[in-house]
């Protein structure tokens, strides 16, 4: 068995695509996935600020004072433009959306009347929009409100006491406002993602990329054993004395030390090169790392199992990798899926691992949490080794 | 040395080895001749133990196959129809690889390893990968990787087949040396030129059967094929062949090569009585071949139908 793992081995290295596809293209999609993701960025720990173009047309003391308050928002830049080159630049797809306040805006707020303001957006870019609406509509909100009610008071008061010329409505305001905001204000206290300094989009980036690339590293060396049969080389190791199950073995232990050596190297360049924090738990990491390792080369040895020639093997593993990666994870973030594929989820190799490593990185759980995972991903790694090994006697040395 | 009694095997439906009997003597070179799909690759994996047979018993060298398999895997060495080689391997790794199988120990493989290059003629060549040899060189790498525990017994699965002139006779002279070294040789092939060369004994097979089996001389008895003496006239005159013929029955005249055609028992003593009746006949030969009894026609005898059908 340690003979053909030295073999496989030995071949491997010796074919330089295979460790290219093995190793760099992986590094390269998980930094460009990282990217993507969100994961790499000048703005750290958090998502790039959303560009606004704002066009006041009113240029009241309302207006301008709204612009501010929004212009303060970490979530979003503003850039003031004429009306006109605003609308261009959200048609020309430059920006997401623009802001306009027209003229009448201050008039419209105090005579308590509907506000002439609207916002145009392009339809493509909504998940900018979503995370701008959320801000957007709370600060629009409590700043209209406020000069609302500040002319409110000031409306009161006049009819109240006609003739007394102490203006007392910016106290009554101040203090209206600082009992309002201290009832409304939620306190926002993140639970997750606190111990680590590692992004989440670097931890999806990673893990997905990895499992996804992992898979077909491994559907490749399970191929090879086809691969074998078919240029006669299997047949010469029945020949000698080496049982033929050690053959099978051999295989599923390189493919497994193929999945760790790439999983190690991915995150140590993550690591290294993108500054993921592994040290959250070293234990938890080297379990997760092996478990996954486990169910992914018992997955590629069991897709060349159930193909008949190398070309139907090939063809199999490219389908149901693109389709688990695709439902698991390892090419959506898991979140932003419907929940009926959330549900599907559950069946990907992907899922358990990419959920596995999201425990261990952004909810920094400890093994006890995670063991669950690991757990499902060894009963995967069994299950699907013994069905291989029941149809590789079937197919591959019965019929040698 | 090798014995198969009442050998069958089928695979489904197919029965692919039918009621096969042979035995084989220390130091023979057994040829076993037959076209495609006939059955010997399946004789093959039957003597190495690969595929148990239905039916019958195998031993070799004094052990049954069904009792004690791994010993026989030692006994024999089976160099394969393909190239089953590991072509991003140098010669070299692949002679540690597959000789390490065997586990012997590594200063004896080494050892092996370079007897081994050097009667395959290819040591020259031991670092370089095999994706760069011809199919002759990797055919003889093919043989060297089933020399290196040194078996009894090796069986050559059609181990010429896509070789060219040159890498072919290499090939045969390895077979002989071997054999002049005592190793008993098991020679599948459907070139009978190859069986003719150097099989001591001959099994001729197919649809899964033994068909005769013997020495060269005694299939050519088997079959009662005889020798052919071809007469080629210099001028083809229906009268002159009509008295040829008509005087001696045992012509016969060949219209699509033009040719007269006598079977013959003893060619050296007939040539010159068929001469003579000719020359009698008014006929002037212009060519005479001769064509000696070979397992083509044998095959052809016994089979009806030619090898390479």
């Amino acid at each position: 068995m340690f003979k053909l793992f030295k073999k496989d081995l030995r071949l491997f290295f010796h074919d330089q695509r295979s460790v290219i596809l093995t190793f760099l293209l992986p590094v390269i999609l998980i930094s460009l996935f990282a990217f993507a993701y969100g994961g790499i960025g000048v703005f750290d720990g958090r998502s790039e600020p959303v560009n606004l173009l704002v066009t006041d047309l009113d240029q009241s003391g309302s207006s301008k004072e709204i612009v501010n308050k929004i212009d303060s928002l970490e979530d979003m830049r503003i850039i003031i433009s004429d009306s006109i080159k605003a609308k261009e630049l959200v048609i020309k797809g430059k920006y997401p959306c623009a802001l306009f306040i027209y003229k009448g805006f201050q008039d419209s707020l105090e005579a308590g009347n509907a506000t002439p303001i609207e916002l145009v957006y392009d339809r493509s870019r909504e998940m900018e929009i979503s995370i701008l609406q959320q801000n957007l509509i709370s600060t629009l909100m409590s700043s209209t409100s406020e000069v609302r009610i500040k002319k409110n008071i000031e409306k009161y008061l006049q009819e109240l006491f006609p003739d007394d010329e102490n203006n007392i409505s910016d106290e009554i305001f101040a203090a209206v406002i600082k009992n309002d905001r201290n009832k409304q204000a939620i306190k926002w206290i993140p639970i997750v993602g606190i111990k680590n300094d590692t992004k989440l989009g670097l931890i999806q980036a990673v893990a997905g990329t990895a499992i996804m690339m992992l898979l077909f590293s491994v559907a490749g060396v399970g191929t090879s054993i086809l691969e074998e049969k078919e240029n006669g080389t299997i047949n010469r190791l029945l020949y000698s004395p080496l049982k033929g199950s050690a053959i099978l073995y051999g295989k599923m232990l390189f493919a497994f030390f193929i999945s760790i050596l790439q999983l190690t190297t991915m995150f140590l360049f993550a690591w290294l090169i993108l500054n993921m924090d592994l040290s959250v738990n070293i234990p938890a990491l080297i379990l997760m790392i092996m478990a996954t390792a486990f169910a992914v080369s018992s997955l590629g040895i069991f897709l060349a199992a159930i193909a008949r020639t190398r070309q139907q093997a090939q063809n199999l593993s490219t389908i149901i990798i693109l389709i688990m990666s695709a439902i698991g994870g390892s090419m959506i973030p898991l979140f932003i899926m419907p929940s009926i594929l959330q549900k599907i989820a559950l069946l990907s190799v992907n899922y358990w691992g990419i959920q596995g490593f999201y425990d261990l990185f952004w909810r920094t759980l400890p093994l006890e949490a995670i063991l669950p995972k690991i757990l499902i991903l060894i009963s995967i790694g069994i299950i699907l080794t013994l069905a291989s090994i029941q149809l590789f006697k079937k197919r591959i040395m019965k019929s040698s | 040395m090798i014995q198969l009694r009442s050998v069958s095997k089928s695979f489904g439906n197919i029965e692919a080895v039918k009621n096969v009997s042979f035995s084989i003597d220390k130091g023979e070179i057994f040829g076993i001749l037959g076209p495609n799909g006939a059955g010997k690759s399946t004789i093959v994996n039957i003597l190495n133990t690969l595929v148990r047979p239905d039916k019958g018993d195998v031993i070799i060298d004094g052990v049954n196959i069904r009792n004690d398999g791994d010993t026989i895997k030692l006994i024999m060495g089976i160099v394969p129809q393909e190239i089953a080689l590991y072509e991003e391997l140098s010669a070299l790794e692949n002679l540690i690889f597959w000789g390490g199988l065997y586990n012997i120990p590594k200063s004896v493989l080494m050892n092996n390893i370079n007897n081994t290059l050097e009667i395959v003629d290819l040591s020259y060549r031991k670092n370089d990968r095999i994706k760069t040899f011809s199919g002759g060189m990797k055919r003889r790498i093919n043989i060297a990787c089933s020399l290196l525990h040194n078996p009894k017994i090796l069986v050559l699965d059609e181990p010429t087949v896509g070789v060219d002139p040159q890498n072919r006779n290499h090939i045969f002279e390895v077979i002989e040396r071997l054999n002049s070294e005592g190793m008993t040789i098991i020679y599948t092939t459907h070139y009978m030129e190859e069986a003719e060369r150097f099989c001591d004994k001959i099994a001729i097979i197919d649809v899964g059967s033994i068909i005769a089996q013997g020495t060269l001389k005694e299939l050519r008895k088997i079959s009662d094929v005889k020798d052919l003496i071809t007469v080629k006239l210099v001028d083809s005159d229906k009268e002159v062949i009509t008295r040829i013929t008509s005087a001696n029955p045992l012509f016969r005249f060949d219209s699509t090569s033009d040719t007269l055609k006598v079977e013959s028992g003893n060619i050296s003593k007939d040539v010159s009585i068929i001469i003579n009746h000719i020359q009698n006949s008014g006929g002037v030969i212009e060519r005479i071949y001769t064509q000696g009894t070979n397992l083509e026609s044998i095959f052809l005898k016994l089979t009806g139908k030619k090898l390479r059908d």
